[in-house]
């Protein structure tokens, strides 16, 4: 009796400061044993303040229950949490790096400034990819040295394929923008990309060219890189197959300043439609030139046609009525967020958040998503991250396909002078 | 028509060619170095007309002077870093220098002014003639005038100047040029702030074309690096014929031809010449010394 009565003593107090854990170790049964034996008044006594107790602690578990699973998450976590970005930050495509930067910066210092994930803060560490697929491999391969939950990269293409292999060995879920349509075949069960790719810009594309705009007549002029040429082949393939042959297909090189001989060759095929595929610098010197050389057709392009160095560089006769397709921009939401998100990150950075800015933002906070609910553990945030389904974005739902291609929502833009609006979404086949 | 278009468009990249060759003959026919840093040279001329005409609100009469005398400030900075501790080691490690230098003002201009490309206006703001379907802008029309003032200058300089000629002198023999008299390190630091200023110049006239961006400066240094070989490297009638002949060649090639390999069509003009005439189209016939 005495040992009964010691043993409920002890284990009621332990369970009063340990009153969760108690629930979960199974200890219930030893507390009410005494008390269901009805053995004595200072047993009942004793069994009643157990019986309290276990209605608070089952009360207070019930309550607690989903932050204890949180917590337990984020238990297993760091502190701070590493999280790993590579990007190009120098060269000629230094613009696009630092939209993918900001995105990310802003969204961590966001999340950190509300307390982090569980109390722990996030941490960024930072490696310039540059414009060489091998230095973003080095790259890549030094980040890892942190041991990071999760690594941010690049939108160049090629950097991706010469990192898969890293992150293949490595096992880390991988968030990325490159658009090149074949990464998502590589196989590799890590990788998500977070932005609308060239396989659905090459069906999206021509067909609204075709079957909305009523073309006959498309010329295509892009940058003769991964992205450009690739995009422009994949839509060469769908106006083939909508039965529609380009009159001129044109290119140049990413440091290329006169594009005049190629729009005057697109002028002497008697196009009815340029459509045009390159990094905001570029597309706005082919929209500049195409208007001195007196090119009166319209316009299509990526979301270059209505970034915002493309719009405060050319006037608004140059920029009037150019359409673009591509990911989506926040300088047109009326969402009172997405205002906030491009005064926050211009004002901090000095450069309007793009395309580019918000997809990497989405993909910090599904991260934070991630691992608030399972933790740290890298195989487990890439299986929740896999099950991503209808997650808010700033601008548009995320859903994870089979291949880990998460964006899936285009936006149709037209500049009126030099705003843009929004003329329409186009959703991927399926979605 | 079409001809017609292509050429002048050529001609106005040509010109500008010929501009950043000219910047990079003054600091050649110095001392005797390649500078790789010229295109980035230039690309900091552009940024400082962005500052004084876009950031400061400066008048251009004003903007203009202002930009070319902190491009001569920046010159004689360039050779105090890049030339001058390494002056005197193999000609390798001055033409590593010289990229080196160009690399940090990429990034600098990268941290101060932003990743974004920039417009700098012209003097002529967009105004354009046409006649029978070909388009030429006044401010190509200013590009060439500049570039033909800044050839017969540097012309003068070098050929009818003291100072030009001191600067001919330190290129040919540096230790005899001290030992005449000339003050050399004035002299090479005379030479790198004309060349900046060249190099300013450039920027000013290219910004309004091509706008300003941290990387638009390596492949125009590339393009007059081929233009002065072709040309001949120290001529400066070779650096501007050999520009406007590469410029209307690449844009009749990319018109007629293929776009995709406009860049490699300069460096096969390059090599072809190296092969053909290695002094190019007017270079100085080098005697044997006995």
């Amino acid at each position: 009796m005495a040992m009964n009565l010691r043993t409920v003593d002890q284990e009621g107090s332990a369970c009063l400061r340990l009153r969760v854990f108690c629930l979960k170790a199974g200890r219930l049964s030893k507390i009410r044993r005494p008390h269901q034996s009805g053995r004595g008044v200072r047993v009942d006594n004793l069994g009643q303040t157990m019986k309290k107790i276990v209605g608070i602690g089952i009360a207070a578990g019930v309550l607690v229950a989903p932050m204890h699973l949180w917590a337990q998450g984020v238990a297993n976590c760091p502190n701070p949490i590493p999280l790993a970005l590579t990007v190009p930050l120098t060269s000629g495509i230094a613009l696009l790096g630092v939209q993918a930067r900001n995105g990310v910066e802003d969204a961590i210092d966001q999340i950190n400034a509300a307390g982090g994930i569980g109390g722990k803060k996030l941490k960024l560490s930072v490696e310039d990819a540059t414009a060489s697929a091998t230095t973003a491999l080095n790259s890549l391969n030094r980040l890892m040295g942190g041991d990071p939950v999760v690594v941010f990269s690049s939108m160049i293409s090629p950097h991706i394929f010469t990192q898969a292999e890293v992150v293949k060995r490595d096992g880390v879920p991988f968030m990325f923008t490159g658009t090149n349509a074949q990464l998502a075949h590589l196989g590799i069960p890590w990788f998500f990309r977070m932005h609308v790719h060239d396989g659905q810009l090459a069906d999206l594309v021509p067909r609204y060219v075709v079957e909305t705009m009523k073309m006959k007549k498309p010329a295509i002029i892009a940058v003769s890189d991964d992205y450009g040429l690739g995009a422009s082949k994949e839509m060469q393939k769908t106006f083939e197959s909508l039965g529609v042959k380009l009159v001129a297909l044109e290119s140049y090189g990413a440091s290329d300043k006169d594009m005049s001989a190629q729009l005057t060759n697109i002028k002497k095929a008697g196009a009815d439609v340029i459509l045009v595929w390159g990094r905001p610098g570029d597309v706005t010197l082919v929209l500049k030139q195409r208007k001195q050389l007196g090119i009166d057709i319209p316009v299509v392009g990526n979301s270059s046609v209505v970034s915002t160095p493309a719009l405060n560089n050319l006037t608004a006769e140059e920029a009037d009525g150019a359409l673009a397709i591509g990911g989506m921009i926040p300088q047109v939401s009326q969402d009172p967020v997405a205002q906030d998100f491009v005064k926050r990150v211009t004002d901090k950075y000095r450069v309007p958040p793009d395309n580019f800015a918000v997809a990497y933002r989405d993909a910090t906070y599904m991260v934070k998503a991630a691992i608030e609910k399972v933790g740290c553990d890298r195989k487990a945030v890439r299986d929740e991250l896999a099950k991503t389904k209808d997650f808010k974005g700033l601008l548009i739902t995320y859903k994870a396909d089979s291949y880990g291609d998460l964006a899936h929502t285009l936006g149709v833009y037209r500049n009126k002078g030099k705003s843009p609006q929004l003329v329409e979404t186009i959703k991927e086949r399926g979605f | 028509m079409q001809l017609l278009q292509l050429v002048i468009n050529g001609l106005a990249m040509g010109a500008i060619y010929a501009l950043v060759a000219l910047g990079l003959l003054q600091i050649f026919n110095a001392v005797r170095i390649v500078n790789f840093g010229q295109g980035q040279l230039l690309m900091v001329g552009a940024f400082l007309g962005l500052s004084t005409i876009v950031q400061a609100g400066l008048p251009m009469w004003l903007a203009y002077p202002v930009t070319l005398a902190a491009m001569a400030v920046i010159g004689v900075v360039f050779m105090l870093v890049a030339y001058y501790p390494v002056r005197g080691k193999p000609y390798y490690v001055l033409i590593l220098t010289t990229i080196a230098m160009g690399i940090v003002l990429e990034n600098l201009a990268l941290i101060i002014w932003g990743p974004l490309p920039q417009a700098v206006p012209s003097p002529f703001g967009s105004a354009q003639w046409q006649f029978g379907g070909v388009t030429v802008s006044l401010h190509v029309l200013f590009v060439f005038a500049v570039t033909a003032v800044m050839l017969l200058g540097q012309w003068w300089f070098f050929n009818r100047t003291t100072y030009g000629r001191m600067m001919q002198a330190t290129a040919q023999d540096m230790e005899m040029a001290r030992l005449v008299g000339v003050r050399v390190r004035y002299t090479i630091a005379g030479a790198f702030a004309l060349a900046a200023v060249f190099a300013g110049a450039g920027g000013l006239l290219v910004a309004p074309m091509f706008l300003a961006e941290p990387s638009m400066g390596g492949s125009l240094g590339l393009k007059a690096y081929v233009v002065s070989v072709i040309g001949g490297f120290g001529s400066l009638q070779g650096a501007v014929i050999a520009g406007l002949l590469l410029g209307v060649v690449e844009t009749l090639a990319a018109g007629y031809i293929s776009s995709t390999y406009r860049d490699a069509y300069a460096f096969i003009i390059m090599i072809t010449m190296l092969f053909v005439m290695p002094r190019g189209l007017f270079g100085e016939k080098i005697s044997e010394r006995v």
